[in-house]
This record gives structure tokens, sequence and C-alpha cells, in this order.
């Protein structure tokens, strides 16, 4: 009797789908580590590169579900400002409680993920347009509110030392605290997406969003409620930063919805549904910080800055692409 | 499975590469320079300035690193995470603009407290220098330079002045547009802000329609100020489109090839002047120095503005610009 499943193979562990990723991320910390020195490889260099992972990481995350799902949520662009505005001008400017604040932010990226969900389930309408009109919606929402309160479009925030404890304040003066939340979530999210039927049922919409009804799943109640998680997350995201840098600016959000989007693609995501996993996502996120900082590491001109990062994103997701179909195309030999 | 070797073998070799690469450090020191992308006019003539300046520093045996930008989106978190990340390069000195207090202050201190010296320019003015015990500051003080502005409105008697700032919450450009007010009101004018989001600044479509708006709209304004050369441009299209050229008098903070033509055609009344170029040499020549050899002017701040250019000196100022300095 063979005993192929049990025997470790280097095989098996190359057609995991997060292998592609790890591969990614290991060749562009390579490239970085030659061409940036030992200042980039070094604990601290990697804290530059940490703290870019962790925001959009956590934002990337439910992105992430969302795609595997076969939705897509661009609203995080302007649901990351409207959380920072929101905590800022009810605690900042207003003088309100922080706890006010963020319980007011988070309510107001459920508010917005629930019409997201909404409209797409009772709507035909492709989840990518709905979230682009929410995208707007909620932009011109928070700069005319941002005026129409406080006068400006930029709002200091002055947070408490609890507050500042929990979401906002660097570890050793280096390491952002929210770096230990994305890890946290990463964790729940890998539980509920691998270890629980939830997981089951947004990998099954995501490959066939009918049959999956069809078989007992209560797609729209998922999709809902994924899309609402998204923005309670953006939101969170906001939140942090303003209580991190103490100020919250209108417009703050926009880089992040392609970031976001490459990290989870990169991470191993189709972008057609159906196929991906956390750990890939979470690798894909740390490929794309790696690449975003390590740039200023290096000796190379920064003019040239945005060259580099577009050909690096490449070669990572052609790597990635390598490996998937190395996985899918594997037959084993027969003996 | 001679592809999945070729692959693994690829894989060993360059990660051996990067665990062997060794790296004699550079002997000589670091300076961190930290500004706006490069595709900005401003920031490009400042790049030449430091450009021009990594000579000196080369010379000496050492070198500079811009840490640029990548968008305004959030200008104060993005300056201070790139401060950290001079931090964590071990820069011997770092040059910052000081855009946002609230959000910079604490990373420009955190690196005074790892032993770094930090010198300001482009923005956060002499005092703030002072209060941070930096090094020294180099550029405009923002306030001066609006009432400058606003006494010039005066002159053109305009009564009133719309001050459109397109990155909000940047503390030089919101002193840009009080010291236009207060210029003004001298006078017995009165200025107000418009702020636009700053996903707008360096965008001429999103900039030139809603000045063309708001000038449909109040027909009493009778002047405009930018706080960009770009922006300058797209407000000088707005108003074109609203039909008010001539009846609306334009100003500008900082200048480009346009604005001086059109200051020398008349239709654009000044442009106030912070010389980018001396801000950019200046920080890393003066940070070289005093890292290396201990020397630091007794002049703080160090002002490079603001001179106004108008009609009156634009021949001079033209000849600059042509070769990229100004």
């Amino acid at each position: 009797m063979t005993n192929q499943a049990a025997r470790f193979s280097l095989g098996n562990l190359l057609r995991r789908p997060e292998t592609g990723s790890f591969l990614g991320l290991v060749f562009v910390v390579a490239f970085f580590t030659f061409f940036g020195g030992t200042n980039f490889a070094s604990a601290t260099g990697a804290a530059s590169w940490l703290n870019v992972a962790a925001s959009i990481g956590i934002v990337a995350l439910p992105i992430g579900l969302l795609m595997i799902a076969g939705e897509l949520d661009i609203s995080i662009g302007s649901l990351i400002p409207a959380g920072s505005m929101t905590v800022a001008i009810i605690s900042g400017h207003f003088h309100f409680p922080i706890a006010v604040g963020i319980v007011a932010a988070l309510c107001v990226g459920a508010l917005v993920g629930l019409i997201n969900g909404v409209l797409v389930v009772r709507t035909a309408v492709p989840s990518f347009i709905v979230t682009l009109g929410t995208l707007f919606a909620v932009a011109g929402l928070v700069l005319g509110l941002s005026v129409v309160l406080t006068g400006t479009t930029s709002v200091a925030l002055k947070a408490g030392p609890e507050a500042k404890f929990f979401l906002g304040h660097f570890i050793g003066g280096i390491y952002q605290v929210l770096i230990f939340w994305w890890i946290g979530i990463s964790i729940l999210f890998a539980f509920v997406l691998h270890f629980t039927r939830f997981g089951n049922w947004i990998f099954a919409m995501g490959g066939d969003k009918v049959s999956a009804r069809n078989a007992g799943i209560p797609t729209d109640r998922m999709t809902i409620l994924l899309f609402m998680i998204s923005g309670v997350c953006a939101t969170f995201v906001g939140v942090a930063q303003a209580i991190l840098y103490n100020s919250a600016q209108v417009s703050a959000g926009q880089s992040y919805i392609f970031n976001a989007i490459i990290s989870v693609v990169v991470g191993g995501v189709l972008l057609t549904g159906g196929y991906g996993s956390v750990f890939g996502i979470v690798l894909g996120t740390l490929t794309f910080a790696v690449v975003n900082q390590g740039i200023y590491f290096t000796s190379f001109d920064a003019n040239w800055a945005s060259l580099i990062i577009g050909v690096m994103l490449l070669l990572a997701v052609l790597m990635n692409n390598t490996f998937r179909t190395l996985a899918l195309s594997y037959a084993s030999k027969k003996k | 499975m001679s592809k999945i070797k070729t692959l693994i073998t690829a894989a060993t070799t360059v990660a051996l590469l990067a665990g062997s690469a060794t790296f004699a450090m550079a002997e000589g020191i670091t300076v961190a320079i930290v500004g706006g992308k490069t595709d900005d006019a401003f920031f490009a003539k400042v790049k030449k300035g430091i450009d021009d300046a990594a000579l000196v520093v080369a010379a000496h045996g050492g070198k500079v690193n811009y840490l640029q930008l990548q968008t305004y989106d959030n200008i104060g978190g993005d300056a201070a995470n790139l401060v950290r990340t001079a931090i964590t390069q071990k820069a011997n000195v770092i040059a910052v603009p000081n855009w946002v207090p609230d959000s910079e202050d604490e990373a420009i201190k955190a690196a005074q407290a790892a032993g770094i010296p930090v010198i300001l320019f482009n923005a956060g003015g002499g005092d703030k220098a002072k209060e941070l015990g930096a090094l020294n500051y180099i550029g405009n003080e923002e306030y001066t330079a609006g009432v400058a502005g606003g006494e010039r409105f005066t002159t053109a008697k305009a009564k009133n002045v719309l001050c459109v700032n397109t990155v909000p919450g940047a503390q030089n450009l919101e002193d840009r547009c009080k010291g236009i007010s207060d210029g003004i009101t001298k006078g017995g004018g009165k200025s107000t802000q418009l702020p636009l989001p700053a996903s707008s600044f360096g965008n001429p479509t999103a900039v030139a329609e809603a000045i063309k708006a708001t000038l449909l709209k109040d027909a009493t304004i009778d002047g405009l100020v930018a706080i960009s050369a770009a922006d300058a441009d797209a407000v000088a299209v707005g108003v074109e489109q609203a039909s008010m050229t001539g009846k609306v008098q334009l100003g500008s903070f900082d200048m480009n090839d346009t604005c001086l033509e059109r200051i020398k055609a008349g239709t654009q009344l000044f442009a106030i002047d912070q010389q980018p170029w001396l801000q950019g040499f200046l920080a890393v020549t003066m940070a070289d120095a005093y890292v290396n050899y201990g020397l630091k002017l007794a002049t703080a701040p160090i002002l490079t503005g603001p001179g106004v250019v108008d009609s009156s000196n634009i021949d001079a100022t033209l000849a600059g610009a042509k070769a990229g300095y100004r």
C-alpha cells in the first residue's frame, strides 16, 4: 500500500496555493537586501514595511474574502478617510469622549457596508459599480460635512493615553501597534475561512453563486455580512491612522484601493473568485509593502521608484501564476 | 519534475546571493531629505537643488538619500513615516518639511532622541524650528508671503479674493491663505479660502471646474490666488471658461513657465517666489556641513522668500526660469 499521502513531499508543498506568494516574497526581500544593504534587512528596517503592511493588510483581508466570494469592494478608498474624519470631528473638534468617536466611525463603516451589500443583493448591478458609486458618494459626504461642520478639510485630534496605547503608538518607537491588530485579525480570518463552514460557503459562492444558493447557502446574508465587515475594517484603519498621526485628512485613502487589490492578487486570490487563502493574502500584503518601502533603502534615484515598483509587482504575480499552473496541471506518476 | 527542480535551484541561488551580500558601508555620511514627488513642478526644482548639492556631499565622501512622498493624500502621516524610515536607515542628518506639525513633531523628536540632527526646510517656520531644537529653517515665512500677496491685491484694487487651497491641512499653505486674508483686510477688502480635497492637487480639470463653478455662482469675486504653480494654470483655465479673464485678478504662490508668460502678457498679477532651488541646495549643504565639520550659520531662520515677481521684474526672472532654476 502506498503511503504517498503521509509522506512529506517537496512537490506537495510547492503545489500549495501560498507557495507562489511565499517565493515572490523571498524574491523581493532578496532583491532589496541585495541593493539596500544591511539597513533594509535589520529589525528596525523591517519596521518600515511592517507598518505599511499592517494598515493595508487589515483592509486587504476582507477585500480578499469578498474577491473569493466573487465580489469587489472599492468603497474602502473613501471609508478610510470617513473613519478618520468621523473620529477626528467628533472627538477632536467637538470634544466628545474618544470612545464615542471610535464607535461612531465603526458604525459609519457598518452602515455603508450594509448599503453596499443590500444594493448588490437586491439589484443586478455588479459590485464593482455599486461600490464605485458609494466610493464617490461617501467621499462627497465626508468633504461636504467636514467643511460645513469645521470649515476646513483637515482636523486635528489629540487622543488620550488609553486610545493611544491600544490604537496609535509606536512600540519601541518604531513598530506601530496596528501590526498586532493585523496579526490578530489575520488569525481570526484564517480560522473562519479555512476551519468553519462559513469559509466553505465563501468559496462556494465564489465558484458559482446560483449553485451555492441552490445548495442551501444563505448567499444574500453572507454577501451583506462580508460587505459590512469590509466597511468596519476600513473605518477601523481610518480611526487608527487618525489616532496615530494626531490628525485626519479628507482624502487620505485613495491609494489603498489599488494597494489592497494588488496585495490580494499577488497573494494568490483569483480575480474571478473561488480560489485563495488568508495566508496568501498576508504574504501578498508583505510583498507589496516590501516593494513599496524597499526602494527608499536602495541608492536608486527616487525618480525611478514607480518603474521599479511596477516591474517588481509584475514579476511577483508572474511567479505566482507559474506555481498555480504547476499545481493545477500536476499529475502524479503512476506506479 | 525538472521544471520544479529548475525553479528550486533558481530560488536557492537567489536566497544564497542575498544572504552572502555583504557591503562595505559608505565611509561618509548619509543625508536623508524628505520631499514631494518630483513630477510636481515645484519639487522638481527642489530636487535640482538637492542634486547639485549632492555633488558637494559626494566630494566629502557622503551621499544623499531623497525620500519622496508618493501622493499628497495623507501628507502629515506619510512625511512622519519617511522620517522614521530615515531613522531606521541610520541617516546622519534628516532634512524634512514640517507640513503638519501635529503628525510630524513626534517623528522629528524621535529622530533627535536617536541622536540624528534635524533641519527643517520648505515648511515649518523659524519659530517651529526653534521650538523643536532643529538646526535651522530654510524657506519662506508663509504668513509674511501671504500678507505681501494680499497687499499686492489691494494695490490692484481687488476687493474679494478667493484663496484656492488644494492641500488643506498643510500648515504652510494654511498660513499663506491667512496671510492673504490679513493683508487684504488691511486695505479694506476681504478674502475667503476655498479648500479642495488633496486628491485634486495636480488634477487640472478638477481645479478648473471647481473655479469655474465658484466664479459663476459668486459674481463679486475679483481676485484668485492659487497655492501652487500647477494650480494657477488650472485656475487660469477656469477663469477663462467662466469668461472672466481681465475681470478677475490672478496671483500664485510659486511659479512655472506658463505663470511667468502670463505675468509678461498681463493676465496674471503676480507670483510669489520662494526659490525652491535654494531650499533644496541650502538644506543639503548645511546639513552636510554641520554633520561633517560642525559648521552652523548664526542666522536663523534662513528666508528664501517671499519675493514678489510681477511685471516690474519679469524679464530677469524669465532668464533664470529658462535654465530650470526658478
